[in-house]
């Protein structure tokens, strides 16, 4: 029978038997079950908001009704939390045994496959079906933490290079600016270039946070294949649907994982026929404008500067009441991103 | 009967299934199956005739097959419908 595991005792128990497997406990799980056989635990899975993770079964226990078990639980979890799209990455060997389970691979790495419950991915594109155009189509995906003159540059330089511009806002709420105020601040800062659609990339971009490495190998780079995930999972399913050929990016001169990222962006779009294009970014004063200096402006109250580096659409969020409030969260807080 | 709330019976074991019920304007059933090429057309089948023998009418009803026999889909269809009916006691 699976059970929770609740007390540290239980805990340390899954997590000596997972790295007897090899892999890495990681202490971040919404909720952590397991299965018990005369006092000894036999296997053990958890689920991290919308991802199953560390999903471990003793070998004396393998090809049994164990994993079938341990999903309900998770299942049945999800339900509870009202989680719609779950997602499980797992070893390319193990992908069959998911596949079995009604899960469907998304993206399959040598090191790795993304597989997720149900259609999820299908049911996203198909709820955009009619903002699809045909055409020669371009792509940019952004965070706008929150949107500055820099993204609305990028946005209208690229739109002028393609018949229509897709907009992705990271859906993942992680930033400080949450995803409904980002996604309006986006429609309303471009609301002026007629052939520009803004979209939510919903789940199907796949962030450092989210992304467990606990079955990685120590020497693989971790960051690395994750971006390589992500990457893949639009040039093989996003790119396509909407007919986009060009994926533009920010330079960025001086954040190495957003280096990395446009680097490798090179390498995996150009395997699915999509061209990365680099785009210098809008400067004022000796620096480009990026939100991470919009938020610093924030921070001190110079909204002189920040009319420098935002639209008014976005002044005048930050402006509002609305805003106050994150502004209080935003002096409170160190992240980058 | 009503589907007047999410609901969901079954496992994911093998020769089992896991039903998953929303309210809906109207009825759609989506079938996920291991054995979907070969036996989709009888475990909508079966599927239907419940529906009709509970009067439900509307809904979304998924269904996540691992090769279930069809005594197996009804009793999970009909437990995951009484606990999505408003009348208790399911």
């Amino acid at each position: 029978m699976v059970v929770r595991l609740i007390n540290k005792f239980d805990q340390r128990k899954a997590r000596e038997l997972i790295e007897s497997n090899g892999f890495k406990y990681e202490e971040k799980f919404d909720a952590l079950f397991g299965v018990f056989e005369n006092g000894e635990l036999v296997a053990t899975a958890a689920r991290d908001y919308n991802i199953f993770k560390m999903i471990c079964i003793r070998d004396s226990h393998q090809g049994g009704g164990l994993l079938g078990e341990l999903i309900t639980e998770l299942i049945n979890s999800c339900a509870y939390s009202n989680i719609e799209n779950f997602f499980v990455f797992t070893k390319p060997d193990r992908c069959l045994s998911f596949q079995h389970l009604n899960f469907t691979p998304l993206v399959k790495h040598p090191k790795l496959c993304l597989l997720e419950y149900g259609h999820g991915l299908q049911k996203y594109l198909d709820g955009y079906q009619e903002l699809v155009k045909p055409g020669r189509n371009g792509a940019v995906v952004v965070n706008c933490n929150p949107f500055t003159r820099g993204h609305q540059y990028l946005i209208e330089q690229a739109a002028a290079q393609v018949d229509q511009l897709y907009v992705f806002v990271v859906r993942e709420d992680r930033s400080i600016f949450p995803f409904e105020v980002r996604y309006r601040l986006t429609r309303e800062g471009t609301a002026h270039i007629p052939n520009v659609t803004v979209l939510d990339t919903s789940d199907y971009a796949i962030s450092q946070v989210t992304f467990p490495g606990y079955f990685l190998k120590r020497d693989d780079d971790q960051q690395l294949i994750q971006m390589e995930v992500d990457l893949e999972l639009f040039g093989r399913h996003i790119a396509p649907f909407f007919n986009i050929e060009k994926r533009f990016i920010g330079t960025e001169p001086y954040c190495r994982t957003t280096r990395i990222y446009s680097e490798t962006m090179h390498k995996v779009l150009a395997l699915y026929n999509v061209e990365t294009v680099q785009l210098d970014r809008v400067a004022r004063g000796d620096q480009p404008i990026s939100a991470f200096r919009v938020r610093e402006a924030l921070k001190g109250e110079a909204f002189e500067t920040l009319n420098e580096l935002v639209p008014a659409t976005t002044l005048n969020f930050l402006r509002s009441v609305q805003a106050r409030e994150l502004l209080h969260t935003l002096k409170n807080y160190q992240r980058r991103h | 009967m009503e589907i007047a709330r999410k609901a969901q019976a079954g496992t994911m074991q093998s020769s089992d299934l896991m039903v998953f019920l929303e309210p809906a304007d109207d009825l759609r059933i989506e079938i996920d199956s291991t054995v979907k090429k070969q036996f989709e057309h009888l475990i909508k089948g079966q599927v239907e005739k419940v529906l009709a023998e509970l009067s439900v009418t509307a809904g979304y009803i998924k269904i996540s097959d691992r090769g279930a026999l069809d005594y197996a889909i009804a009793a999970r269809l009909e437990t995951a419908i009484r606990r999505a009916s408003s009348q208790e006691g399911a």
